[in-house]
């Protein structure tokens, strides 16, 4: 848990973005998320919340205001910024595999910065490199499937293979989009205290977009609510606070 | 049938008949040369029963022949495609490359395979070297073609995610593209490499090497006999290559391409 005096890794302030030139996906919003944090983002379908997550990897820039991640502009096409992203644990909603590779080349593919271009080109592993992507696949319960193509795997199996990959990228920042979804309770509280673990041994920070609310507020120690595009209520450090906010501002509501 | 599709198709079947009108296409002269095939065959099945062993020894020789000058020329054209191909997809490189390239490929396309030999020919002499460079040229020109075709299809979403997990150009080529269209890649190699072989057999009509070498001496000779088993030599050969391309596109391709279905579904 963070501090009053906990530099921040995440920054935004009056950031709106949009896809295309007419329509506003996310409209003045202001955040400061602290190294460590664990930071939920809620709220109905469609209210820029996977937006966010790629403003803050540098895959969109915002069309006004500025944001700051780990002291840096994110942009992909910036060469010191991209060295940066090799540590942006990335979940994306779809996921992003490769489904005629097998899993633990999947995996690999999160520890391919921290290898040479031609050793990475000729998928000539290190031994270590390997032993970690055995080990996470152990931690996320896909050790006996790691010979497998993508293609084969249920969709609960997908998804941990890209949580499996996340972590390949000894991630400072990780960015989650609903990342439990598709598994079952057990499984669910297995990956996210997988997460919390790691952010107990390391200073990992997690944004985590969130279906779920009452996961969110048992494992974040922040969450901002998004409808819209705007943020429409910051929370934090309180569980009393959250709860509250959970029964008075319903966010499946914004679903229908 | 609407009356629209009844304009449409009488509109075709005018132009058809202009057309053949204009070159002179006649029907009549078709049925008129019927007896003329039959002399042609009589004097095929008269010559073909008496085929010696230096005549099979030849024909199997410059056949064995034609297929390296095909193998080395799909490969070696394969190879070359590839590269072309990641500069021509437009998910891969910018407009600023990928424009030029696909003219320049477009442009080695518009030539067919014999002008390719015709040009080989005058530049290094006759023999199998001038059709395997033509054989390449042509391979170059359309599997690249077919190639950033495939890559085009490949699912964003992989590629995306590899990217914002800051992996580059070429790592994501080498991990995502190769793989994510590596079936349809080898696919395009079986297909190329089955009509090289045919494209090879004719060839030697300009005097770029190979069995066609011997089918146009034959017929200049009013050989018909001869040039008709050098023909059958190579339909049993394209027969045993479609077979073999068939076997093999079963056993690699369909399977992974279903998985890619299975992954849709």
């Amino acid at each position: 848990m963070s501090s009053a005096d906990t530099p921040s890794i995440v920054r935004m302030s009056g950031v709106w973005a949009s896809y295309k030139k007419k329509t506003t996906t996310l409209q003045n919003i202001d955040m400061e998320i602290k190294v460590g944090d664990s930071h939920a983002i809620v709220g109905p379908s469609g209210a820029g919340k996977s937006t966010l997550l790629k403003l803050i990897n540098g895959t969109m820039m915002p069309s006004r205001g500025t944001i700051l991640v780990d002291n840096h502009r994110p942009d992909q096409r910036d060469s010191v910024f991209r060295s940066k992203m090799a540590r942006i644990g990335y979940i994306p909603q779809s996921l992003g595999l490769v489904r005629n590779s097998t899993v633990l080349d999947n995996v690999m593919m999160g520890a391919l910065s921290r290898l040479g271009g031609l050793q990475s080109l000729l998928k000539r592993y290190p031994d270590s490199e390997v032993d970690a992507g055995h080990k996470v696949l152990e931690q996320v319960g896909l050790s006996d499937k790691v010979d497998r193509n993508v293609y084969t795997l249920s969709g609960g199996e997908r998804r941990r293979v890209a949580i499996a990959r996340a972590f390949m990228q000894r991630p400072k920042i990780l960015l989650a989009d609903e990342m439990i979804s598709e598994l079952d309770t057990t499984t669910s509280r297995i990956m996210m205290n997988m997460v919390r673990d790691e952010q107990k041994r390391t200073e990992l920070t997690v944004i985590m977009i969130h279906h779920d609310i009452e996961l969110a507020t048992e494992f974040a120690n922040t969450i901002s609510l998004i409808k819209g595009g705007q943020k429409v209520l910051e929370l934090g450090n309180s569980k009393n606070t959250i709860t509250n906010f959970s029964i008075g501002e319903s966010v499946q509501s914004g679903n229908a | 049938m609407t009356p629209k599709n009844n304009i449409v198709i009488g509109i075709v079947g005018a132009l058809i008949v202009v057309a053949s009108w204009n070159v002179g296409a006649d029907p009549a002269e078709f049925v008129d040369g019927i007896p003329n095939l039959g002399i042609v065959m009589e004097e095929v099945v008269e010559e073909i029963s008496d085929v010696d062993e230096r005549m099979i020894d030849r024909a199997l020789w410059s056949m064995l022949e034609t297929i390296q000058m095909a193998f080395v020329g799909t490969f070696v054209g394969y190879a070359l495609a590839f590269p072309m191909s990641l500069l021509a997809s437009r998910n891969l490189a910018s407009k600023w490359v990928y424009v030029p390239i696909r003219i320049v490929l477009a442009g080695i396309r518009t030539f067919p395979s014999i002008l390719w030999a015709i040009l080989f020919v005058i530049m290094v002499g006759p023999g199998p070297f001038a059709g395997i460079l033509a054989i390449t040229m042509y391979t170059l020109g359309f599997v690249a073609k077919l190639q950033y075709e495939s890559m085009e299809t490949v699912d964003a979403d992989p590629m995306d995610a590899a990217s914002a997990i800051g992996m580059s150009k070429l790592q994501l080529i080498r991990h995502v593209v190769m793989p994510e269209s590596a079936s349809h890649l080898f696919s395009h190699l079986l297909y190329m490499f089955d009509y090289n072989v045919r494209q090879t057999s004719i060839l030697g009509l300009v005097g770029a090497g190979g069995i066609g070498f011997y089918i146009i001496t034959h017929i200049k000779f009013f050989q018909y006999g001869k040039a008709a088993f050098f023909m059958l030599v190579v339909l049993l050969t394209v027969l045993a290559v479609d077979l073999i391309s068939v076997k093999l596109r079963d056993r690699y391709v369909v399977k992974s391409q279903r998985g890619v279905v299975d992954a849709a579904h």
